[in-house]
């Protein structure tokens, strides 16, 4: 059978734009068939059909996997697998009408968000500060003794935290973007 | 009843209310799901991320209490302060109904 490989960033609150990837590929004659290691995605070759495809984000699902299953099975939901705490589901949108989704109401979609703001977000926020802590003594270290790997190291480190902040104003930006379109 | 469980639970989303409601006898999601479209004529389908969590919330805030499990499915029902805020959600329907007559 014809295989594809794909590599796709989805940042933690992309999953929506991670939804609608899978399912235009779907549509397109590719069936997600796992997604692993650094966001590599395996597609096998497949009639096109319009399938829909649904993230949640529930570490108590996880920890009790059979239950959760079986409420989305009960529901007419294929589950797929879990991805970095994420767990996947997948629905023929013929058996579905209109645009079935997982949540039925905004609370419930905002809980989500939540629990994906506590689970990915609150550990990268805090990685920031924590980061500092080192940086500060190499400043310190460079200003005092002038050496040459130190003042080497101080520029990549600098550049390292740089590109963190950037990476959290991005992420701020997209949860904006997401509780817009969400609430 | 603590302040914590009237601020987020009354008013409540029609879906915790259907919950609630259903679960005065033992039932599981899918039984919930099944007996709110029969209730509402098809009208309202409960989703499962939605009904999951719902249930993990409600069981932890001791409204509801896990039973028994069946077949993968864990059955649930009503406690004390769940049947406690369900009357009080009632009462303030009841409340918006009553003024709604009137002022039409």
């Amino acid at each position: 059978m014809e295989t594809k490989r794909t590599f796709r960033i989805f940042t933690i609150f992309q999953y929506k734009e991670e939804q609608d990837y899978l399912r235009e590929m779907h549509l397109s004659g590719w069936k997600f068939v796992k997604v692993s290691g650094p966001c590599i995605y395996y597609f096998e070759k497949c009639v096109p059909e319009d399938v829909i495809y649904q993230l949640d984000y529930n570490k108590d699902g996880i920890a009790h996997k059979e239950e959760y299953v079986k409420v989305f099975s009960d529901c007419g939901w294929e589950y797929l697998q879990d991805y970095a705490g994420y767990s996947y589901f997948r629905k023929s949108a013929s058996e579905t009408e209109g645009a079935e989704e997982i949540f039925c109401d905004d609370d419930s979609r905002q809980q989500m968000m939540m629990r994906v703001c506590k689970g990915r977000l609150v550990p990268v926020v805090l990685t920031l500060p924590i980061m500092w802590i080192p940086y500060f003594i190499l400043f310190i270290y460079c200003l005092r003794t002038g050496a040459e790997w130190a003042r080497c190291f101080l520029i990549l480190s600098t550049g390292l935290i740089c590109l963190y902040a950037l990476l959290l104003i991005m992420l701020a930006c997209q949860y904006r973007k997401l509780k817009k379109r969400e609430l | 009843m603590n302040q914590h469980i009237k601020k987020v639970y009354v008013p409540m989303t029609e879906t915790a209310f259907y919950i609630l409601l259903c679960l005065k006898q033992p039932n599981h999601g899918y039984g919930i799901v099944q007996a709110v479209e029969r209730m509402t004529g098809g009208e309202i389908r409960l989703a499962p991320g939605t009904m999951y969590g719902s249930l993990a919330k409600m069981e932890k805030d001791d409204l509801i209490r896990f039973i028994r499990e069946e077949d993968k499915r864990k059955i649930y029902q009503i406690t004390d302060l769940g049947t406690e805020v369900l009357q009080m959600e009632l009462k303030r329907i009841e409340r918006l109904y009553r003024n709604a007559q009137e002022g039409l």
